[in-house]
């Protein structure tokens, strides 16, 4: 039974619009106004959408992004809701009472958030770096691993090892120093770009590129090209790599 | 050993358009606005689904099996192999 609203996103606008059978499932979308706002849904039984097979659980959650983005498209300025949102009915009362209650009850804080991301949008910035290069970058030049380096060609060879040892940890802290002021200049350079800027937990690396930072970022769609000039230069330095997605809506800003 | 510039720097950084399946995850299933009411049940913090999904994902290498994402996985490849030769230099491959 259809009690219930599967939610993907608020609007700035009130038009009626029926958006087809894009959601989740194939439901179809359309929207619910309340004054100047309205939700963007599709009727759905009060439950979890979960399943085992990946395929359809990513089927879903490409819907799901999908109705999204024809929403923003539409309606210019959203405050997008995480996958599977679903607003209940209750006895005597239907969901679509509740959500309008909800958007009346929340309604100054959901314009506030509107307002902030209105002509915004979110983009997403990974630099990587290939710590191997690194490494051998700071062997190359840096004077104190240089002269440790040095010392240990006149050692014998049981001294040779320690000394090995003790170039190895100097190397780990030189590439650790290395990462934390790089990931502190980026993050002063970008922030410069764009309005917000959120940290991001870094993935595991993957054979010869490690993450070094995972950015989300709040920006006005025009001010890209300044980021992507500042993006450019990072990219262009040897050790690093940028990789750049959106734009989203304004998922982590909301 | 600096790279062959390929971009110009008055222009667009090049963007992967269409996203990988993994950020999209990151957003969808851990992101967007959150309601505080007790109409809403949602998946947040609910650790019910993508879990499996998120396991195969883990490596970049099974990033994109699926059909709608398969023109980008190969743009992205091209781009990828293009860059990490830019950013070798001959004496380490």
């Amino acid at each position: 039974m259809a009690n219930g609203l599967y939610l993907y996103c608020l609007a700035e606008g009130n038009e009626k619009i029926n958006f087809g059978n894009m959601g989740v499932d194939e439901n179809k979308v359309y929207t619910i106004a309340y004054q100047d706002l309205c939700a963007i849904v599709h009727d759905s039984p009060i439950t979890f959408y979960k399943s085992e097979n990946d395929k359809i659980v990513t089927k879903w959650i490409i819907a799901h992004q999908k109705t999204i983005d024809a929403a923003w498209q539409r309606f210019g300025t959203i405050l997008p809701l995480g996958f599977s949102t679903i607003i209940k009915g209750e006895e005597g009362i239907e969901a679509k009472e509740n959500l309008k209650r909800w958007i009346h009850d929340d309604y100054e804080n959901l314009k506030q958030k509107l307002t902030k991301v209105k002509g915004k949008a979110e983009y997403g910035i990974q630099i990587f770096w290939f710590p191997k290069l690194v490494g051998e970058r700071l062997i190359e030049n840096d004077s104190e691993i240089n002269k440790l380096n040095e010392e240990i060609k006149s050692k014998s060879r049981g001294l040779a090892y320690m000394y090995k040892q003790k170039l190895e940890k100097l190397l780990r802290k030189k590439i650790e120093e290395k990462a934390t002021s790089c990931f502190k200049d980026f993050y002063d350079r970008i922030k410069k770009c764009v309005d917000e800027i959120k940290v991001e937990r870094t993935k595991k690396p993957v054979v010869d590129k490690q993450m070094l930072l995972n950015f989300s970022c709040l920006l006005p769609k025009e001010n890209i090209k300044i980021l992507s000039r500042e993006l450019i230069k990072i990219d262009h330095l040897e050790e690093f790599s940028v990789r750049f997605t959106g734009p989203w809506a304004p998922y982590s800003f909301v | 050993m600096k790279s062959v510039v390929t971009e110009p720097l008055d222009g667009e950084f090049e963007r992967t358009t269409q996203a990988t399946l993994v950020d999209l995850l990151d957003r969808a299933l851990d992101k967007g606005l959150v309601i505080n009411a007790d109409i809403i049940i949602s998946v947040a913090g609910v650790p019910l689904i993508g879990i499996n999904l998120r396991a195969a994902l883990a490596g970049m290498e099974t990033m994109l099996k699926y059909g709608v994402m398969q023109a980008w996985d190969e743009e992205t490849r091209a781009w990828e192999t293009e860059h990490r030769k830019k950013k070798i230099s001959p004496e380490l491959v």
